[in-house]
């Protein structure tokens, strides 16, 4: 089994604050969709921050696709890594389209793109990557105008179009109901078959990390305390959840 | 004292201090005042329509300045605002361009126009370039405030697609900003008209000079002509600004 990603040993804290990671190692198998779960507040979106190359931790290494994170820029990492953050990070006065053809922004160049500008391969794989998560029919539509769900399947065509070979998104489909969600995750299942795509996500639903996680990570207080495909946490956890 | 006391105390002692200095407090002169202006309002009607026509001409010179001249400024205003943005370039950088922005705003309209005059003659070009100059150091400073605003969710979503710093500024900043952007740059437009009115003064071209003209020969029914075409031109301004925020802003109301 390949390794997507490995994590030893980070440590992370916000200037002129106490750390919100500590000692953080872990491993994630490529071709596998890992779910890390935990308390609000327990250091998930940093860890993915950290993760996907945006901060950089005070101490510790990060290897992807077992290359050293350290040193490289974020043009160099968007062929590897694509990142969605909680609010998806949609440029809401644009269309659909425009918002997934800045999937291709890493390896076009100024000139064409600032005069707005798209080679017809890039646009075409836009709507393909539309139409792989069902929302091609509303590729003209300002992304203002679009539903939660609908914004989320655009956010994904996106990341799709950036090719990486690894995907973090943060509290994914955590806002949608439940059949609206599986019906997504399942399509994002299927584009990453597809594409060969590892994908890492924090959720904070036990019924979503199970289903959708074939590995799930529990995080508390900045570190992970359980870092196995633990179906052993999630039951302590629902439980505590009904109770 | 506690501070939450002190500091409203001082401002009205502040205030207060200001206003006699002023002297506003000086019920005489405020009552001569008054009588003043029910005078100069009396004299200014019926208005002299007959100058309507040469009003008209300076009229449409101040509003071709006053458009040539917030255009200008916009489009110089762009790439310093870009600069200016914190969060996009290093921080000796946009401190130069907000110190540019700074310096050129410093110039009330009226001295860039006197600049303009010496440097290009008199006439309405001078005052084209002052209305630009003055423009340009708004918009670059108020645009790149707005650019500092955008939400960093979205330019770190773009950031980690590979963006280059041009690419987010075209795809992420400006569209995010763009209602902002158009409602500014409509309001540079009306404050400018406004503001040429009195650029003739200096001979900057416009408007001004007729008025100039009225005032020192006490000619009032002819001045109120004048600032009634003023008028109706900032009125129908705020039509068109209010027309063009409809017609570009809507689909983002209600955000
Ligand atoms: N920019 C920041 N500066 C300082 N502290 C921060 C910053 N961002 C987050 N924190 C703090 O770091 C801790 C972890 O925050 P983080 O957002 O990573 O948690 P989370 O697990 O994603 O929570 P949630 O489930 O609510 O999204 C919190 O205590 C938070 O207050
Ligand atoms: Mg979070």
């Amino acid at each position: 089994m390949t390794t997507a990603l490995h994590a030893q040993q980070v440590w992370f804290a916000y200037p002129r604050h106490e750390p919100v990671l500590r000692a953080v190692s872990l491993t994630i198998p490529a071709g596998k969709h890992t779910v890390i779960m935990g308390p609000s507040g327990t250091g998930k979106t940093t860890l993915l921050r950290v993760l996907a190359g945006i901060l950089k931790p005070s101490r510790g290494t990060i290897t992807v696709f077992d290359e050293p994170l350290a040193g490289r820029s974020q043009r160099q990492l968007s062929s590897l890594i694509g990142y969605i953050p909680q609010q998806l990070g949609l440029v809401r006065n644009l269309s659909a389209l425009d918002n997934v053809l800045m999937g291709a922004l890493g390896r076009l160049g100024d000139a064409q793109t600032l005069l707005g500008i798209f080679p017809r391969a890039e646009i075409d794989a836009a709507h393909g990557a539309l139409d792989m998560m069902g929302i091609d029919h509303k590729s003209d539509e300002q992304v203002f105008h679009l539903s939660g769900g609908e914004r989320q399947r655009v956010a994904i065509a996106r990341t799709l179009l950036q090719r990486p070979r690894l995907v973090i998104a943060d509290e994914f489909a955590s806002d949608l109901d439940l059949v609206l969600a599986y019906e997504i995750l399942g399509r994002i299942r299927s584009a990453a078959e597809k594409n060969h795509i590892t994908f890492i996500m924090s959720m904070h639903r036990i019924g979503l990390a199970r289903k959708f996680g074939d590995e799930v990570l529990a995080m508390e207080n900045g570190a992970i305390v359980q870092g196995f495909i633990g179906n052993e946490y999630l039951e302590t956890k629902s439980a505590e959840a009904s109770a | 004292m506690r501070p939450s006391f002190f500091v409203p105390l001082m401002v009205a002692a502040f205030l207060a201090a200001s206003l006699a200095h002023l002297g506003l407090f000086d019920w005489q002169r405020l009552t001569r005042g008054v009588r003043n202006l029910g005078i100069l309002g009396g004299e200014m009607v019926p208005p002299d329509l007959t100058i309507l026509p040469t009003a008209a001409a300076a009229l449409w010179e101040t509003v071709e300045m006053s458009f040539a001249g917030t255009l200008l400024g916009f489009i110089a205003a762009l790439p310093l605002s870009v600069l200016g943005t914190r969060n996009l370039f290093a921080n000796w950088l946009s401190s130069l361009a907000r110190f540019v922005a700074a310096s050129i705003r410093t110039i009330p309209v009226l001295l860039w126009a006197i600049v303009f005059v010496i440097l290009v003659g008199l006439g309405p070009l001078a005052g084209t370039f002052g209305i630009a100059a003055y423009t340009v150091g708004y918009l670059a400073k108020i645009y790149a405030d707005l650019f500092e605003g955008t939400d960093p969710e979205i330019i770190e979503a773009v950031q980690s697609t590979g963006a280059s710093k041009l690419q987010l500024v075209r795809y992420v900043i400006v569209p995010e900003t763009a209602n902002a952007i158009l409602a500014q740059v409509l309001f540079m437009l009306e404050y400018n008209i406004r503001a040429s009115s009195v650029l003739g003064f200096v001979g900057a071209g416009g408007l001004g000079l007729v008025i100039q003209i009225y005032l020192q020969s006490l000619d009032y029914r002819r001045l109120a002509t004048v600032l009634l075409l003023v008028l109706a031109i900032v009125l129908v301004m705020d039509g068109l600004s209010a027309w063009l925020r409809k017609r570009f802003l809507l689909s983002t109301q209600g955000t």
